[in-house]
């Protein structure tokens, strides 16, 4: 008998333990720890976010479906990480410490067979000054709580405006090294069409604001498009969007600190400038949870498990951008030194950035963390799924590879919502991480594979996914053929 | 110079009969690349 433990119950979280329910024995033990009793449909929350969607529409409890499927829970949040165990207990145990009930506080030992953590990145607003989503006028979308209070703050403002108030509106990075600029993307152009429907378009000034060097590069170096009967660089796409929709933008911008109602950045050209809002929807800096590790008699051995996220297979030798290759990315998610210890989604510690790295003429870093968005989330925790259950069957062969350098994703971005006045911006990239040596002429990703699309179609298939995920994370009949 | 969308490409996206085809294309063309797989990148020929 095994026993496999989850750290984290999000997109790779859940995957995961949903596979290894599905494919193992019921001798086998699959046990999820996670802090959130709920399971969140995280792109949703950008519709929570302009109120075209209510939380209670992307989440769903977890412990009554885990406790149907056989899946163990517990409502807690882990610690420190013991791969060797300790003076007391010979196994490998993972401490957490219980968030909610009875037991609120206290801290258990979970041991394991095999562990996955997949603990996401800890919301790093603490890196910029001032940012703290639901203070300063500036708010945030990457939970459903947060995404409720930008609701609640952008509806006052569109009453105010109705009254005749002239606004203006920020929204994208909060942090000169911040990620998942698609989520800002996606909320600006659902803003701006809201603002429309509420026939208070003319009274705002909208602005993005981004570490990105160009529009469009989006963490991941930009991309050629095929687009139609043409082909076109994202950030061409992006300008395109930006122009009709009538938004400005501010690029090559790190924010540092943030006030009432004002965003203080600076550019890569080394200026120091501000800018002023009514309302701020920016996306702070993802981190590690600053996890510890230690070994069978207590030394502490965190740089064995943790580089900020969890090491895995990556190779982690500094190297400049022009030295940088596909090679350099985890295929296995399996931690080097602990071989029953896999971090699948965002919880791995990438080898590098995507995009190249820039840095402002004061020497500031500015320029986007890679991401990693929820289709590769998913097809990694599966991977790490099957190869313990391998390994579990006696074949130790990780055979299950899946390098975000030959893996492509799929971006739906939502332009606005509506199932008439809609619209969707469908991208899709293979592979995610250029592979300039493969495909030289293409700036490193396949032509045919590598396409967007603007309209109505987009919002459809949003939508029919936000369904479809949902479905598949309840574990309905025949849940496991809607692919990750 | 920024590329503009034009009258007729924008009556092409918000146009619901085209774009119903449009939705069953993009599915599948999302699918096949979605089920086209993915793998390592550390073997010869991958
Ligand atoms: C607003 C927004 C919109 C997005 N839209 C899209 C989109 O349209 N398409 C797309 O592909 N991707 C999108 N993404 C990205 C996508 O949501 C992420 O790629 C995905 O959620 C990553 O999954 P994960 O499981 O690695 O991490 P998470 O989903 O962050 O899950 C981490 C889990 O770990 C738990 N946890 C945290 N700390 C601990 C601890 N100490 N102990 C135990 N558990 C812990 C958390 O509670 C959570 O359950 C979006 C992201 C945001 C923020």
């Amino acid at each position: 008998m095994s026993k496999i433990v989850i750290l984290g119950a999000g997109i790779s979280g859940h995957v995961a333990a949903a596979h290894l329910r599905r494919k193992l024995s019921k001798q086998h033990e699959v046990l999820v720890v996670s802090p959130n009793s709920n399971y969140q449909w995280i792109p949703s929350n950008i519709w929570v976010g302009i109120g075209r969607m209510k939380s209670e529409e992307i989440l769903f409890p977890l412990q009554p479906l885990y406790k149907k499927k056989g899946i163990g829970y517990k409502q807690a949040k882990v610690s420190t990480f013991h791969p060797e165990g300790d003076s007391e207990t010979e196994k490998p145990f993972v401490r957490v410490e219980y968030v909610a009930g009875e037991k609120k506080g206290q801290t258990e030992k979970v041991t394991y067979d095999y562990l996955i953590n997949a603990t996401g990145p800890k919301l790093a607003f603490d890196m910029t000054e001032g940012l703290n989503p639901g203070t300063n006028k500036a708010y945030s979308v990457c939970t459903y709580t947060h995404a409720e209070h930008a609701w609640d703050a952008l509806n006052d403002l569109i009453q105010q405006m109705k009254q005749g108030k002239k606004a203006k509106i920020l929204i994208g990075t909060g942090h000169a090294k911040s990620t998942c600029q698609g989520a800002a993307f996606e909320y600006i152009l659902n803003v701006e069409q809201e603002l429309r429907r509420h026939n208070v378009r003319d009274k705002a000034e909208i602005v993005w604001i981004a570490n990105e060097p160009q529009l469009g590069d989006f963490g991941m170096d930009g991309m050629l498009l095929s687009y139609g009967n043409n082909i076109m660089k994202s950030s061409e796409m992006v300008e395109m969007v930006f122009e009709d929709r009538g938004i400005k933008w501010i690029i090559g911008a790190g924010v540092n600190k943030i006030e009432d109602g004002v965003a203080h950045y600076e550019t890569l050209d080394g200026e120091y400038n501000s800018e002023t809002y009514d309302f701020a929807m920016l996306i702070p800096a993802f981190s590690g949870h600053g996890f510890k590790a230690f070994d069978k008699n207590n030394q502490d051995i965190t740089e064995k498990l943790f580089k900020g996220f969890m090491i895995v297979d990556a190779d982690y030798t500094p190297k400049s951008y022009e030295e940088w290759s596909v090679q350099d990315w985890p295929e296995t998610y399996q931690n080097p030194s602990y071989k029953n210890i896999f971090a699948p989604g965002i919880a791995f510690a990438p080898p590098h950035a995507i995009s190249k790295p820039r840095v402002s003429k004061n020497g500031t870093s500015i320029s986007p963390s890679p991401p990693r968005t929820g289709m590769p989330s998913g097809i990694t925790a599966k991977l790490v799924a099957d190869n313990i259950i391998d390994a579990i069957n006696g074949k130790n062969n990780l055979q299950h590879k899946g390098s975000m350098g030959n893996m492509g994703a799929a971006c739906i971005a939502s332009a606005g919502y509506g199932m008439t006045k809609g619209s969707g911006i469908s991208i899709t990239t293979f592979p995610i991480v250029p592979d300039y040596n493969k495909y030289p002429d293409t700036q490193g990703r396949k032509l045919s594979k590598t396409f967007g699309e603007i309209g109505l179609a987009g919002h459809w298939l949003k939508l029919a996914l936000h369904y479809a995920f949902i479905y598949k994370a309840k574990m309905r009949p025949f849940w496991w053929l809607i692919p990750e | 110079m920024t590329r503009r969308i034009s009258k007729s490409k924008r009556f092409y996206m918000m146009n619901p009969i085209i774009q119903f085809f449009k939705f069953i294309y993009l599915s599948i063309k999302i699918m096949l690349i979605v089920a086209g797989g993915h793998g390592g990148t550390r073997k010869a020929n991958y």
